[in-house]
């Protein structure tokens, strides 16, 4: 050991010591900007991680041409009844609109706005290298205006999750399913509010939990979890997941339910960043 | 040992070190078959430091350290530190307990990835996120899984090693 010493070693170890002091320390002034080393590590690494996602995608393609044609067959036919069911409901939809609109001006009400003024798409250009977070590498930042708690959601208007981290020209996306992820959640069919929470335990399932249920909530299977909104910062009706099942906690006193997450956080390829929005309920 | 010898011998290294990154980065997150990441980038910190001692392990860790804060989120200078620590430990354990082969390797990396993830869940109980069960399942299993990469990591290295000049001095 007298060899370490005389050789530098402690020089080293001290060397680590500051390093990690300095990137704590910063990281922690920087809020969710990255870090100097992070942001040039990334910068220098965009163009290797989009040949590699440009690869994987185009060998995706080319296999799911090859093997899954009659599986494509299937879910077209499937998604065309689909289309017709929601058509009808469409028809009914509209009706149901304009008797609302016509009940507000009755009362006078200030007149419903959901407008996404400032939607960036992105591509997902990698995925988390740990097993202790879930999060996804976006190909849009700072220089694109994106900022630190903006919503991300897929084509289908399904929440993938929250930017966490923000570089020059890449964000980090902290998933629903990831065990920090905690935000407002609505039972559509109840109306009920509860809590949308990451938990490690169901992460590696690709779910999440729904915490804090309202009293006689009767959750039912199936049943879908949208974003309430509340508190502003997340856009309230973007669709999380549904219920797979109701379970009782370690305590053995609350309840809470397992999500399964709409979006298919495992094939992602496009993302759309909500960068503003206006919503009046 | 020249100037020129010494930085030709460590650029090695870091080559060496540029396909477990890119396995650890780009490859095994996507296959669908692997249950979950395995932890490359300390690996190669270890099987370095068991061939090379516990100055150059220290060494070659704080730049795998440095590496993994880069592309692991929410890292924040831990790894560099970690890793850094792990190399050292791993080379004086070799050179002075175990043997500088592949059983000594497997035993250092045990031991190192017990100890990441071991700080990783004292960390996560201090701030109180995630329960300790959950974390001793996914640290034991994500150990098991790295493992058996060992294998792997440690030939890569101890091919560049009997290939590079041998004495070090920093």
């Amino acid at each position: 050991m007298k060899d370490f010493f005389r050789r530098n070693g402690l020089l080293i170890l001290i060397a680590a010591i500051l390093l990690a002091l300095v990137t704590a320390v910063v990281s922690a002034l920087l809020g969710g900007t990255a870090d100097p080393f992070s942001n040039l590590a990334n910068i220098l690494t965009t163009p290797v991680r989009n040949g590699i996602n440009a690869v994987v995608n185009w060998t995706e393609e080319k296999y799911s041409d090859a093997f899954e044609q009659e599986q494509l067959k299937q879910e077209n036919e499937e998604l065309k009844k689909r289309v017709s069911e929601l058509e009808e409901k469409e028809r009914e939809y509209e009706a149901a609109l304009q008797e609302n609109e016509r009940l507000r001006n009755v009362l006078e009400l200030r007149p419903k706005e959901r407008s996404f003024d400032e939607l960036e798409s992105a591509m997902v250009t990698a995925r988390e290298t740990s097993n202790w977070a879930s999060t996804l590498t976006l190909s849009k930042g700072s220089a694109q205006g994106v900022e630190v708690d903006d919503t991300v959601v897929d084509e289908y208007w399904n929440l993938v999750g929250v930017v966490a981290e923000v570089g020059e020209n890449w964000c980090t996306v902290r998933t629903l399913i990831d065990s920090d992820t905690e935000l407002g959640g609505q039972i559509t069919r109840t109306g009920g509010a509860a809590i949308l929470e990451g938990d490690l335990a169901l992460m590696g399932d690709g779910k999440l939990k729904l915490t804090f249920l309202p009293e006689n909530s009767q959750l039912m299977s199936g049943d879908l979890v949208t974003t309430s909104g509340r508190g502003g910062v997340y856009p309230s009706g973007l669709v999380a997941g549904r219920v797979e099942e109701v379970r009782t906690d370690a305590s053995g006193i609350n309840e809470y339910a397992v999500i399964v997450p709409e979006t298919d956080l495992d094939n992602l390829k496009q993302v759309f960043i909500i960068k503003d929005f206006t919503i009046v309920e | 040992m020249t100037t020129q010898d010494f930085f030709i011998k460590w650029g090695v290294y870091g080559l060496a070190l540029l396909p477990v990154w890119f396995c650890q980065v780009f490859l095994l997150n996507r296959l669908p078959f692997l249950p979950l990441v395995p932890m490359l980038l300390p690996l190669a910190a270890v099987s370095v430091a068991v061939l090379e001692g516990a100055v150059a392990g220290g060494g070659f860790g704080l730049a795998v350290g440095i590496l993994c804060d880069a592309v692991q989120f929410g890292t924040n200078g831990a790894m560099t530190l970690g890793i850094c620590v792990a190399g050292i430990a791993a080379g004086a354990l070799a050179q002075y307990l175990l043997r500088q082969n592949l059983l000594g390797c497997l035993l250092c990396s045990l031991l190192a990835l017990i100890a990441i993830d071991g700080v990783r869940i004292l960390g996560r109980l201090f701030w109180g996120s995630g329960e300790l069960s959950a974390m001793l399942s996914l640290a034991g299993r994500e150990i098991l899984i790295s493992l058996i990469f060992v294998f792997p990591v440690y030939a890569l290295f101890l091919w560049v090693y009997r290939r590079v000049p041998k004495k070090t001095v920093l």
